[in-house]
């Protein structure tokens, strides 16, 4: 009898909150500002990440990888046969979903009973993040829909894309607003380290006013967190000494990192969670290591772990930092350790014999608990590094002045090389050497026009591949438009 | 003494005393007595038999031999909450009898339903042994569940669950197609309702009997694959259409592909030509006035076709149904199924993505399967910890040209070895009958599936290629328990009031599925690594890694009525109302209302229609109705937080957990309808041939899916809706014949559907759905369901040919004089310009077929002559296309089969198949096109029975009523022109042939005893 009453077909969800009911305290407030830091991952924590996407589509680096086929998203983009269809949807899918994450947390932020200074922070960060996933969006995509709250189900098909200025504009506001709001730096570095801070926000408020040739507005913003060149800034950034420690395990969270990706071997990643929001390990490690690499008894040579060969370095690259202090911290000359009779490797696809050794994984870094070894790779990446602001300063100036200078003499200076004269060129290639396979070369090319010229060889089409094309899926059923000439 | 016609006695026949209530039922010898008078007529009817009326007379003994009613108008049939005589029946239900049944080979239930009833498609998901098929009663009705309703002696039983059932234990299955017979289980019976009765116990005699077979198992067709040489000849061939270096440079990466010879065939290296096959079935049942039982007991051990150390499967099962007559108002009975199941699978089947088959089919044959160098065993890729070893401690191969998923598969089954699946499962009713008055019945029915079911894995160190590498062992066991119960309680009345026949039901019902949980514990780097001495060792707490869940339970209430009403048996009526509510609709919608009508005539009965032979019987019926459907996930209506949105923080590296909304809800979401109209009719032709035709219009709308949002949405996963309407129309036609010469008897039983399946709405100024399946790393997905036309349609590039020569590329032109393809070079195919925009772009893709097929058909021989019984059964299906997909387009090295030597190479060599590159820039390869698309029709010779049954004087004297012996072959033969392994391919879209595990052609010894 129990059965006839209407309560019997009345269940609660078991173990789902409901969204009318959640954000009602200080920890749930706080999982939610975790979910919208979530979309971070997506610069080294799959497959479709950005560092070894962006390195593919620039002139230092091949997709590589098995096969010419071997991840069509990737390949495309290097070869620039990139289409909607082969566009891999993430790239535009993760960074709206970060934008809805935020725009539901500053939604509800306001009426969670909690800390008034920690519902400012949470408020500061949530913006600050919304602004860091519109800029990957509109540098990327440029044409987007903008929305600052989550959009209405009668609305989801009658979306404009937005003028980019007007995006722009709103990451410029969500940046400034959420400046004051944050904290100057991490005091509790086992804890929140990773988390935005003033200099960080400062920091790409910084990059966002370059890419859009406010470079007076930009400068202003570089100074503050560079400090004087070569010494420690207000936020405490500070040239790291070595080079090579920049990429060591030991020395994550260092005086350089400004935006910092976090990664763990702890999360036990396997290839049903691989690229969603339990992805925690470094996959960009798994990514670039060479494949089948094997050391020859006695060998000397690294212990590295066999990977999939992705991001081949090309020989320009490689000529570039070829007696450059930093090439060991940043080639492994497989080439090199094969003709010694150190290691054997199975050459992949686009072999060059050199690939990209900041990332590369390790034995000695294969995660021990569960998941899939080669997916829980426990490595930082940077987005935004202290020599990075430094050359993005010194560009912002002009590439000229004593200012200038300094900020380019400190980061030649780390490394033991004298001055250049400042210019744009010389920034330029110190950017490729210094930054070099971290995600930033596509990105500079762009936008100082210079794609055109250095990948034509790559068949970069003007006016076309400067942006990527939206994704098929977004422009079904939809009133999106696809960028120009795709 | 009741005999039927060849003076074999009849037990349970009726015989009543014409105009009393007194009555009695033959024995198993067939005896009866009954008191009665001289003046009294006995009325004798047995199912199956025409009835007789005998006047007493002076007799004391009377021998009474019935004839047997081959008109199968008058058998009864199962409808749902009780049985009706088909002649009254005004609903489209097949049914299939436990004698087409006997000894046929399948393994699972469904399988017999195959080619033997109309408007149903059936196709094996896999031929691995124990592995399910996908049913589709008269078409696919909604694009998420399509699983027809399986109830069980009463008991609803999900789809995947009825794998517990015995062959022999089975009485009838009734397949309800129509919505004016499904409505009255309306909430969930839109997908077609199939009703199983099992095997009850006849007052009696105790009948033991059994039926037993073993055989041998093999595939049945091979792929052409290439060989080394020729796989050689065209890698070279390959490299230098790709090669853009210096001349000089060049030389070819196999310089003497010649000498490879044949290299290694993958194929052989998995399949297994005699692979094991034995079931035994054996059954003991009797009875007698008070109580009735039937207790069964079944073995079945089945050996995979495919790597077979890795692909098997064994059930073991009990059941005892029993029924018990406590007076003349109560009768209380019970079924109970018991069914244990140990399965190993190979790991990925239907899958692109490894396990033996697809790495069969991908490897390159120049790989040796065993390396016996020794200076090639000691070095490179074999110093690796966990290379695989054959007994002697040569490594097994190791290709170097095709990584990825694709492993040596001998090292594979290596490291699967003694991994199972197991599952135990209780399924069963009680129920209580009181008939309070004559005809008046009110009956309670409790049922219950519960099962226990998990796996036990244990994964060793192990190196099969470069990139897939396990570095630390683990041991693995899941657990789990799923509980589902029901009850239903009806109160029918039947009366008849002179010329006026009438049934009333009245029912409650409340259901409730999924309330399951179990948990997974996996211990890592244990300090062993040998199957044999793995086990829950303990090791430090980082390397346990546990997870546990809980499922949402599906709750349904209903109430219930049906009343059927029939005049002389001449006019016939039946009306069903149905209610249902469901747990997985907002309080707005929660409640589905479903009615549904239906008529019947028979003419024959009418004073006008003269007896004739030409027309012996006709029933014409028809009907409408409607059912619905709640197959959609729990909650959707609700907008809910989900976990897993972590991020990791601080220096230590510790993830943090983070929470957001899951996919927008849906408050409005409510039941999908299916409305479906039917006319046809029964009829039997110059006293041997039967039909049955059936029409049918059937209309879903407002079908429940998953909506894939737009990304700018930001949603994680995808909310539901009411989305779509859809068409299925078609025929259904069912064809008996059956005759005596001589000694000789013959019947043939045929059927055919043809169907028709069409998208009709999806939602204002929306002409397609996003999505569609996706295939391997292709871009693209390769069906659409779109307005116009079929569910899931192929969807893509259209080839025109091959360019043969540049003048080709240069004058395939769109109609404003534009180049469309600059960039191809000779030996590419031509794409249709479909938009006429001068390029071929996304938008140059267009419908390329149906997966689901158009005609579905059967036919059943049966020849008896003297002691010989012969079978032949065929069945097949037609109009359907079938993505060919077994190669891995992302793997440049993997192998071909031999339609590649066709492939251009110059001018006029080919305008089918393209020329060969890696690099592939017209996509040749990589874009979905008709290329990949297959007629799957076929015809296929499914079983061969030949049985000899030895003379009954024979027997008798050792005490036997039967014994016969058989020999059965199955899926000897099929007739197709798909070049895969086997057409039949079932799965959520039928016909998308990813390295299918063929179907088994079996061959077996077997025998029947009872006594």
């Amino acid at each position: 009898l129990l059965s006839c009453s209407k309560e019997y077909i009345e269940l609660d969800p078991l173990g789902q909150p409901l969204v009318d009911n959640y954000y009602s305290n200080e920890s749930e407030a706080y999982s939610g500002l975790v979910a919208t830091y979530d979309i971070m991952g997506k610069q080294s924590k799959s497959f479709e990440n950005m560092i070894t996407m962006m390195n593919a589509g620039s002139d230092d680096f091949f997709a590589g990888g098995g096969g010419p086929s071997d991840g069509i998203g990737i390949q495309s983009f290097s070869n620039y046969s990139i289409d909607a269809s082969t566009i891999p949807g993430s790239f535009w899918n993760d960074y709206f979903q970060g934008v809805f994450r935020t725009n539901i947390l500053l939604q509800k932020l306001p009426d969670v009973p909690m800390d008034e200074a920690l519902r400012t922070r949470f408020t500061a960060e949530a913006k600050a993040l919304r602004a860091y996933y519109y800029f990957e969006l509109v540098r990327l995509f440029r044409n987007v829909p903008l929305f600052t709250e989550p959009i209405l189900t009668s609305e989801i098909y009658n979306i404009e894309q937005a003028d980019p200025e007007a995006v722009y504009a709103q990451i410029e506001t969500d940046l400034t607003e959420a400046l004051p709001d944050l904290p100057s730096r991490i005091t509790d570095l086992e804890n929140e380290a990773g988390r935005l801070t003033q200099g960080s926000v400062q920091a790409l408020l910084g990059k966002v006013y370059l890419y859009e040739d406010k470079n007076q507005m930009a400068a202003q913003q570089f100074a503050e967190v560079n400090g004087t060149p070569g010494g420690t800034s207000k936020y405490g950034y500070k040239l790291v000494d070595n080079f090579a420690d920049l990429f060591s395990l030991d020395n994550e969270f260092n005086s350089e990192s400004i935006l910092e990706v976090a990664a763990t071997s702890l999360a036990n990643v396997n290839y049903d969670i691989w690229g969603g929001g339990q992805n925690e390990g470094n996959t960009v490690n798994q990514m670039v290591g060479p494949r089948g690499y094997s050391r020859t008894a006695g060998s000397s040579a690294p212990d590295y772990a066999g990977g999939w060969s992705f991001n081949t370095v090309t020989q320009g690259l490689y000529d570039v930092l070829n007696g450059d202090p930093r090439f060991d911290a940043t080639i492994a000359d497989l080439k090199a350790l094969e003709a010694a009779g150190e290691a054997t490797y199975t050459p992949g696809n686009k072999d060059t014999g050199y690939f990209l050794k900041k990332f590369m994984p390790l034995n000695s870094e294969k995660s021990t608990g569960g998941g899939n070894v080669e997916l829980n790779y426990r490595q930082n990446v940077y987005i935004i590094r202290l020599a990075d602001t430094y050359l993005m300063e010194a560009e912002a100036l002009g590439a000229s002045g004593a200012r200038a200078q300094a900020l380019l003499d400190a980061v030649r200076a780390r490394v033991g090389l004298a001055p250049v004269p400042v210019s744009m060129d010389n920034i330029m290639l110190e950017r490729r050497r210094e930054l070099a396979g971290e995600g930033h070369r596509w990105f500079d090319l762009v936008r100082t026009d210079r794609a055109a010229s250095v990948l034509a060889d790559r068949g970069f089409t003007a006016s076309k591949n400067e942006i990527l094309p939206i994704p098929l899926n977004e422009l079904e059923n939809t009133l999106i438009v696809q960028n120009p000439n795709y | 003494t009741v005999l039927d016609a060849n003076a074999m006695p009849l037990p349970g026949a009726t015989i009543l005393v014409k105009g009393t209530n007194e009555g009695t039922q033959t024995d198993f010898d067939g005896n009866f007595t009954v008191e009665a008078t001289a003046q009294d007529i006995l009325m004798v009817s047995y199912i199956g038999f025409k009835s007789v009326e005998i006047p007493v007379g002076q007799q004391t003994s009377i021998q009474i031999t019935l004839e047997e009613d081959s008109a199968a108008l008058d058998e009864v049939v199962v409808v749902g909450y009780g049985t009706q005589k088909k002649s009254v029946v005004t609903g489209a239900i097949s049914s299939i009898k436990a004698s087409e049944l006997e000894s046929l080979p399948v393994t699972r239930i469904e399988q017999s339903l195959q080619g033997r009833t109309s408007g149903i498609t059936i196709a094996a998901n896999s031929g691995q042994p124990g592995s399910s098929s996908t049913i589709r009663v008269r078409g696919i009705t909604s694009f998420g569940n399509n699983e027809p309703l399986w109830v069980v002696d009463g008991v609803i039983v999900d789809a995947g669950g009825i794998g517990y059932l015995n062959q022999s234990d089975i009485e009838s299955i009734e397949v309800l197609k129509d919505a004016a017979s499904q409505a009255i289980y309306g909430a969930r019976a839109a997908a077609g309702v199939i009703l199983v009765t099992t095997k009850k116990g006849k007052m009696g005699k105790l009948t033991v009997s059994y039926n037993g077979y073993t055989g041998l198992s093999g595939p049945a067709r091979k792929l052409d694959l290439l060989n080394a040489t020729e796989y050689a000849t065209l890698f070279n061939e390959k490299y230098a259409n790709d090669y853009n270096g210096s001349p000089q440079d060049f030389s070819l990466p196999f310089p003497n592909a010649q000498s490879l010879g044949e290299g290694t065939d993958w194929q052989d290296v998995i399949f297994n030509n005699s692979a094991k096959k034995e079931n035994h079935e054996f059954s003991l049942s009797g009875g007698n006035e008070v109580s009735t039982f039937y207790l069964s007991f079944g073995y079945l051990d089945q050996e995979g076709i495919v790597a077979k150390e890795i692909s098997k499967y064994k059930r073991q099962n009990i059941r005892l149904n029993s029924t018990h007559h406590i007076n003349d108002i109560i009768t209380v009975g019970e079924t109970i199924g018991y069914s244990n199941e140990k399965s190993t699978g190979i790991g990925n089947t239907n899958s692109e993505f490894g396990g033996p088959l697809s790495s069969s089919i991908n490897l390159d044959p120049t790989t040796p399967l065993i390396i016996t160098d020794p200076a090639v065993a000691n070095s490179g890729l074999y110093t690796n910890p966990g290379v695989v070893r054959d007994p002697n401690g040569n490594p097994y191969g190791i290709s170097n040209l095709v990584i990825q998923e694709m492993a040596n598969p001998l090292a594979y089954i290596q490291t699967r070895l003694g991994n199972y699946n197991w599952a135990d499962n209780f399924v069963g009713n009680v129920y209580v009958n009181l008939e309070l008055l004559e005809g008046l019945n009110l009956r309670s029915t409790l049922g219950g599936k519960l099962a226990y079911y998990g796996s036990e894995s244990f994964t060793p160190v192990s190196f099969l290629n470069t990139s897939s590498v396990v570095s630390q062992n683990n041991i693995s066991r899941s657990t789990n328990r799923g509980f589902g119960w029901n009850i239903e309680n009806t109160l029918s009345y039947t009366k008849q009031l002179g010329d006026h026949d009438f049934t009333i039901l009245l029912g409650q019902g409340s259901y409730s599925e999924n309330d399951t949980k179990g948990e997974t514990v996996t211990y890592n780097d244990i300090p062993v690594n040998s199957r044999e001495d793995a086990a829950f060792i303990q090791v430090p707490d980082d390397q346990i890694i546990a997870s546990a869940y809980i499922g949402t339970e599906h709750r349904v209430t209903s109430l219930f009525s049906r009343l059927t009403y029939n005049y002389k048996e001449k006019y016939l009526v039946t009306g069903i109302v149905r209610r249902d509510g469901s747990s997985r609709f907002g309080s707005n919608n929660k409640y589905g209302f479903f009615p549904s009508f239906s008529l019947g005539w028979n003419p024959l009965k009418e004073d006008f229609w003269k007896e004739n032979d030409v027309v012996n019987q006709f029933k014409l019926r028809g009907g409408y109705g409607v059912v619905g459907s709640d197959a959609i996930g729990d909650f959707r209506y609700l907008s809910t937080i989900g976990a897993g949105r972590n991020y990791t923080f601080g220096n230590v590296s510790a993830v943090v957990i983070g929470n957001s909304p899951n996919a927008p809800a849906n408050p409005d979401l409510k039941w999908e309808e299916t409305r479906q109209s039917n006319i046809g009719f029964d009829a039997r032709f110059f006293n041997n041939l039967t039909m049955t035709v059936d029409f049918y219009n059937k209309k879903t709308v407002g079908i429940l899916q998953d909506v894939r949002l737009p990304g700018y949405v930001g949603a994680t996963g995808s909310p539901s809706a009411n989305v779509a309407d859809m068409v299925n129309k078609g025929f259904d036609i069912e064809l008996g014949y059956s005759k005596t010469f001589g000694e000789l008897n013959v019947s043939l039983n045929g059927n055919l559907s043809y169907l028709q399946n069409e998208v009709v709405y999806l939602g204002n100024g929306i002409d397609f759905l996003s999505g569609g399946a996706g295939f391997q790393s292709s871009t693209y997905p390769i069906t659409r369901t779109a307005l116009g036309q079929p569910y899931n349609s192929f969807f893509g590039f259209q080839t025109r040919g091959i360019f043969q020569n540049q003048q080709e590329i240069d004058s395939y032109v769109n109609s404003e004089g534009v180049v469309i393809q600059p960039n191809a070079v000779p030996g590419d195919f031509r794409y249709e310009d479909v938009d006429d925009n001068g390029s071929i772009t996304s938008d140059d893709r267009k419908f390329l077929g149906s997966s689901i097929p158009k005609y579905t058909f059967g036919l059943t021989l049966n020849l008896d002559y003297k002691n010989f019984d012969l079978l032949v059964f065929s069945q097949g299906a037609a109009g359907n296309k079938i993505f060919q997909g077994l190669r891995r387009l992302d793997i440049s090295n993997a192998n071909y089969q031999t339609e590649a030597l066709n492939r251009w190479t110059g001018e006029g060599t080919s305008n089918t198949f393209p020329r060969l590159s890696n690099v592939d820039s017209n996509n040749n390869f990589t874009n979905p096109s008709d290329f990949y698309l297959e007629k799957g029709d076929y015809l296929r010779i499914k079983t061969v029975q030949l049985g000899y049954s030895l003379k009954r004087e024979v027997i008798e004297d050792i005490g036997l009523t039967r014994l016969r012996v058989y020999l059965t072959g199955e899926n000897l033969f099929t007739f197709t022109k798909y070049t895969g392994f086997d057409p039949e391919i079932g799965g959520g879209i039928f016909g998308i042939d990813r390295g299918f595990y063929p179907q088994a052609r079996t061959g077996l010894v077997g025998l029947n005893i009872q006594f």
